[in-house]
């Protein structure tokens, strides 16, 4: 190779050039959550892959989080951030129940976490929230926030990497966008559908999000929050799960109203 | 009496060799010297009442004020050194607002009076580098109502920080007399206007001057209306009622 | 892609195909025309869609329509769908170091001969330089294109009849395009069958 390396002695020479070096504080973790309201219940869901770039750090991340008896939230961004913060909010959560004795309310819960939020205005959390629960007046409710904390409460929101895919599709089948109730019929009403029906478009929307965003897959896991007096059959029974479910019922977390929190999960395909 | 006292009574954060902080005694023998304050609690609100020294004709008896809003539902009534209250008060008002600021809910009336005991005990010698503390304790008592899903509710709170609740409660110069006077009228299920007439009527037991719409007031937090206080006409029918 | 918007899919059913457009035309943000068609005819069994640049739109269409004639005069026959994909993907490819800023969908039924005498309903698309797919669900492509995705995806279903097939495309392109700032402002959808081709405007929010 010499015969043709036709650069100059000193060209050979090392030579002391600086590199510039820059810390990023954030990446992109992938990953796409969804939450969804019902008259007496609310499923938050998040799928379990966590990546970054091309590459897949593991199969199992979770993303989804039980607060309280009534709450439960979903981040989706910056993974690390995302953990973080859950820990924060779970911090307030205990100083909360200290000073007033009593557990916060989903409403109090999205309220604080706007005033976290925002308190990081200028370094922000790059997390995207999704809050779903029991409201103190027994309704299904899901709030959604933003990484800087503008916050709304929805029937149904879609957030991450595949929120493009998914949110159009849950306009048309929770929102009932472009369509019409046929004459006579009863009106749309958002916010109502049957635990069975919501539990299967879920299913549907990550599962057309896994076909189709390479960030999406591995798993899937549903948390539902019933408000008290629905029984756990509710879930189990023939019908109400697509086949190959696994239910979990988590254990009560403290001095709720009697309202139940079941975790549902199923795998996605891995490619 | 005075003359063993005389080696502790003078450092707000030292201790006699008893155990007592006598400058925090001495604090709540200024709420002694205070006008009487009475505070009764129904199924249906909370009343406050106080009497109002009017020392001079010449005083404009409605700039005196005894009785301040902290939040729509918590209101609080004062005896001592009225002016301290201002600090306390206010305190509570902005940890009121704090908190629904924060939580999207009304604070609770105890965290409320929580707050404000909080603030009780920050006196003494301040160290370099700390936020400047209070000189002495607070010499005033509050007796705060208000209410929240747990329903109405009744604190008092001194100058050691120490809050209590009460169904009704009297503090100040007749507070003694005031306190035997409640505990045989009252009852757990009194109404409203039963609670304002107790509280006018102890108050007119206790003060030295006949009462009148100038010399007392009066207020009440509901349920549905929150934390008001009582408008002149309104006190003075109250008063004529009683009379009767 | 982005400078006038737009957006096009089409999914197969059974026995027939449907291809469906928005109908906007706009500058960036600001919206110029709401009857700016984006799917062609090329005989009665064959439509394609351009999305993309909207110069590019004509120019494409006018040099197909040149060349489909061409085509029907030296062969005496309708062109097929398949062949139709293979001469946009090769008109494509001319410009491979200067691409048309489109990316076409092709949808159509072949007339049944004695070679083939059970064709199956045709769908295709390609990128701006002419790279064919040929799906057996649905093909997008546009502005909308991620969200068209989502929709398709939990909407389709195999062996669709006519009827239910122009309810599944139109519920895919409306709700998508609905959460697309560049596309939407009304939409229009063939669903090609063998006897004939049903077109409707669609109404759809204007904002």
């Amino acid at each position: 190779m010499a015969l043709f390396d036709q650069r100059p002695a000193y060209a050979h020479e090392p030579t002391v050039a600086p590199i510039e070096h820059r810390f990023s504080p954030y990446s992109d973790n992938g990953g796409t959550i969804l939450a969804i309201a019902g008259a007496d219940f609310a499923v938050i869901a998040g799928d379990t892959r966590q990546s970054e770039g091309y590459s897949i750090q593991t199969r199992y991340a979770r993303k989804v989080w039980q607060l309280t008896d009534n709450a439960t939230l979903a981040t989706n961004g910056f993974a690390a951030d995302g953990k973080n913060f859950v820990k924060r909010v779970k911090q307030r959560l205990e100083w909360y129940e200290h000073a007033h004795h009593k557990p916060m309310g989903l409403k109090a819960i999205a309220r604080m976490i706007q005033t976290m939020l925002y308190g990081r205005r200028f370094f922000p959390y790059y997390v995207y929230n999704i809050l779903g629960g029991i409201e103190e007046d027994g309704t299904g409710a899901v709030y959604s926030f933003d990484p800087v904390g503008s916050y709304e409460r929805e029937a149904c929101r879609a957030a991450g990497a595949a929120q493009s895919l998914v949110q159009p599709f849950l306009d048309n089948q929770i929102y009932f966008k472009n369509q019409t109730p046929a004459p006579g019929a009863e009106a749309f009403v958002p916010g109502r559908l049957p635990m069975a029906t919501v539990l299967g478009l879920v299913v549907d929307s990550f599962t057309s999000a896994t076909e189709r965003h390479i960030e999406v897959g591995d798993g899937l896991e549903m948390y539902v929050v019933m408000k008290e007096g629905r029984q756990t059959t509710d879930l189990t029974d023939e019908g109400q799960l697509p086949a190959g479910m696994k239910v979990e019922e988590l254990g009560s977390m403290g001095e709720g109203r009697g309202e139940k929190t079941f975790l549902v999960s199923m795998p996605l395909k891995r490619d | 009496m005075f003359l063993t006292r005389s080696e502790y009574d003078r450092g707000v954060n030292t201790f006699s060799p008893e155990g007592r902080l006598f400058q925090v005694e001495y604090a709540m023998e200024a709420i002694k010297l205070g006008s009487t304050t009475v505070g009764i609690t129904t199924p249906h609100g909370v009343i406050l009442a106080v009497e109002k020294r009017v020392p001079s004709p010449l005083i404009e008896s409605s700039s005196i004020e005894k009785i301040m809003e902290i939040d729509a539902h918590v209101g609080c009534a004062m005896s001592g050194l009225t002016a301290d209250a201002r600090t306390m008060v206010d305190h509570a008002r902005v940890t009121s607002q704090m908190h629904a600021f924060t939580y999207d809910e009304k604070i609770g009336v105890e965290s409320c009076t929580q707050a404000v005991c909080d603030l009780a005990l920050r006196f003494g010698e301040s160290v370099e580098d700390d936020d400047a503390l209070m000189s002495r304790p607070f010499g005033v008592a509050l007796l705060i109502a208000g209410i929240d899903e747990k329903g109405p509710q009744l604190y008092h709170t001194d100058p050691s920080g120490t809050f209590t609740r009460y169904d009704a409660k009297a503090i100040g110069s007749g507070s003694d007399a005031a306190q035997q006077s409640l505990q045989d009228a009252y009852h757990r299920q009194m109404t409203l206007e039963e609670a304002a007439g107790l509280a006018l009527k102890v108050l007119k037991q206790v003060m030295e001057e006949k009462l009148d719409e100038n010399n007392v007031q009066l207020a009440r937090v509901t349920p549905e209306k929150g934390f008001q206080i009582l408008a002149e006409a309104e006190l003075k029918e109250r008063i004529e009622a009683i009379a009767a | 892609m982005e400078y006038n918007g737009g957006s096009v899919v089409a999914m197969i059913g059974k026995d027939c195909v449907a291809i469906a457009s928005d109908l906007r035309l706009g500058q960036q943000s600001v919206g110029v025309a709401m009857n700016f068609e984006k799917v062609f005819p090329v005989n009665d069994k064959l439509y394609y869609g351009l999305p993309g640049l909207a110069t590019d739109v004509y120019t494409l269409r006018e040099q197909l329509r040149f060349r489909v004639n061409m085509y029907r005069m030296k062969e005496e026959r309708e062109i097929t769908p398949k062949t139709f994909t293979h001469l946009l993907s090769s008109t494509l490819y001319e410009k491979r170091f200067g691409p048309y800023f489109l990316e076409p969908v092709v949808a159509g039924l072949t007339t049944p001969t004695e070679l083939e005498p059970k064709p199956k309903p045709f769908i295709s698309t390609m990128d701006t330089i002419g790279c064919i797919t040929t799906p057996k669900d649905f093909a997008v492509a546009g502005t909308a294109q991620d969200k068209l995705y989502g929709m398709a995806e939990g909407l389709w279903e195999p062996d669709l009849e006519p009827e239910d097939l122009f309810e599944t495309i139109s519920q895919t392109l409306l709700n998508a395009v609905d959460r697309d700032a560049l596309s939407g402002w009304g939409a229009i959808v063939h669903v090609i069958t063998h006897d004939k081709v049903i077109t409707r405007q669609l109404r759809s929010r204007m904002d």
